[in-house]
């Protein structure tokens, strides 16, 4: 992680992450109160086209906010260095697994 | 609490440890006749006179040096300007939060005055400097309003969470504060320099805008806002 990541750039991306997730949120749920999808094929129909893209990103979107989050929170109060890493490795192992489970799930719903 | 005209006793309960001596810290409660309009400090002050082991920081009295920050009743704050009728009794004393106790309400606070010291707490000019004054606009002088008052009692930086976990990284609302001051003043040439320097995870960006520095500040200043010009003025530099 470069100098650059760890500060400034990891503070706009929680912003931009969060107005992002806002947004998504926002919409899905009026989304789903509009038009509730009554069956399983159409619930996977939201998932397809643009949508997947959205979807994909959002999964991204969760996960890098979750970590920033996550960071901050060992930063502030796991201070031994073995301790401070294998926290890290955890949490940001246990992240990407989850953007990884999260991609499948959306890509196999876009494409059924 | 509504105070009449005259004299009333009041409880205090006061954080007391020699470390040379003692084993452990205690609190050790007092008796004080509080008159109208009287500061927290000349309770103190009265305690003393009664038990001259006691012993507290303080000078001008008056809000002015920052020497008398203490923490009562779970709050930080000057006791020169804190009047003792807005205290709820038993009114506990203790030091400032986090820091090194030396004596009773005597802290070290060594750590905070490196901070301040780190951000480099002078104007730099890349210019020589002119025969006269460096002129600033009234606009440009308004910027250091709610800055340049700082006293350094040091009341923000020790009731911040983020100082009490990181002390020695994490530069503190105090140090940031006066940061802010040399980068939104016209007349200083090291503004790239400065933000290069709060750069990375823990000075400058520990903060998480819990606002306890600003709910403390016995000037009223506003060290979130400052740390929040800090870091629109790096993404301005960045993008
Ligand atoms: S706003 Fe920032 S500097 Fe102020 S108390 Fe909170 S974390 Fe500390
Ligand atoms: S900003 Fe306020 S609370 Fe902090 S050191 Fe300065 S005067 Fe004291
Ligand atoms: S004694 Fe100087 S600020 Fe309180």
């Amino acid at each position: 992680m470069s100098r650059q990541a760890s500060g400034l750039q990891a503070w706009a991306v929680q912003r931009l992450t969060a107005i992002y997730l806002g947004g998504f949120f926002i919409y899905l749920i009026v989304a789903v109160l509009l038009d509730p999808p009554a069956s399983v094929e159409l619930w996977r129909a939201r998932f397809g086209g643009v949508a997947s893209v959205a979807w994909l990103l959002f999964v991204l979107a969760l996960c890098w906010h979750a970590w920033i989050g996550i960071r901050d929170v060992v930063l502030d109060y796991i201070h031994p260095p073995v301790w401070r890493l294998s926290a890290l490795v955890a949490f940001g192992g246990g992240l990407v697994a989850c953007a990884l489970w999260g991609f499948k799930i959306i890509l196999l719903a876009a494409g059924g | 609490m509504a105070q009449s005209l005259g004299r009333e006793p009041m409880k205090f309960e006061i954080y007391r440890y020699h470390p040379e001596t003692d084993s452990k810290p205690r609190m050790q409660a007092y008796e004080v006749e509080v008159e109208r309009g009287m500061m927290l400090r000349d309770a103190l002050l009265a305690i003393q006179a009664e038990d001259e082991t006691f012993a507290f920081r303080h000078s001008c009295g008056e809000g002015v040096c920052g020497s008398d920050g203490v923490n009562v009743n779970g709050v930080n704050c000057l006791a020169c300007t804190t009047p003792v009728s807005e205290l709820k009794p038993p009114v506990q004393v203790r030091p400032m939060p986090g820091r090194p106790v030396i004596r009773d309400l005597v802290v070290d606070m060594s750590q905070f005055y490196n901070q301040y010291q780190s951000v480099d707490p002078w104007l730099k000019r890349t210019e020589p400097n002119p025969e006269h004054e460096i002129r600033q606009s009234p606009a440009h002088r308004d910027q250091l309003d709610g800055l340049y008052e700082c006293i350094m009692c040091g009341c923000c930086s020790t009731s911040c969470p983020s100082f009490w976990w990181n002390p020695d990284k994490f530069l503190g609302p105090q140090a940031l504060l006066t940061a802010a001051r040399f980068v939104l003043d016209s007349r200083d040439q090291a503004t790239a320099q400065r933000l290069d320097a709060l750069e990375g995870p823990y000075k400058l960006f520990r903060c998480h805008t819990i606002m306890s520095c600003v709910e403390v500040c016995p000037k009223g200043l506003n060290p979130t806002r400052a740390i929040g010009q800090l870091k629109a003025m790096m993404l301005k530099d960045a993008v």
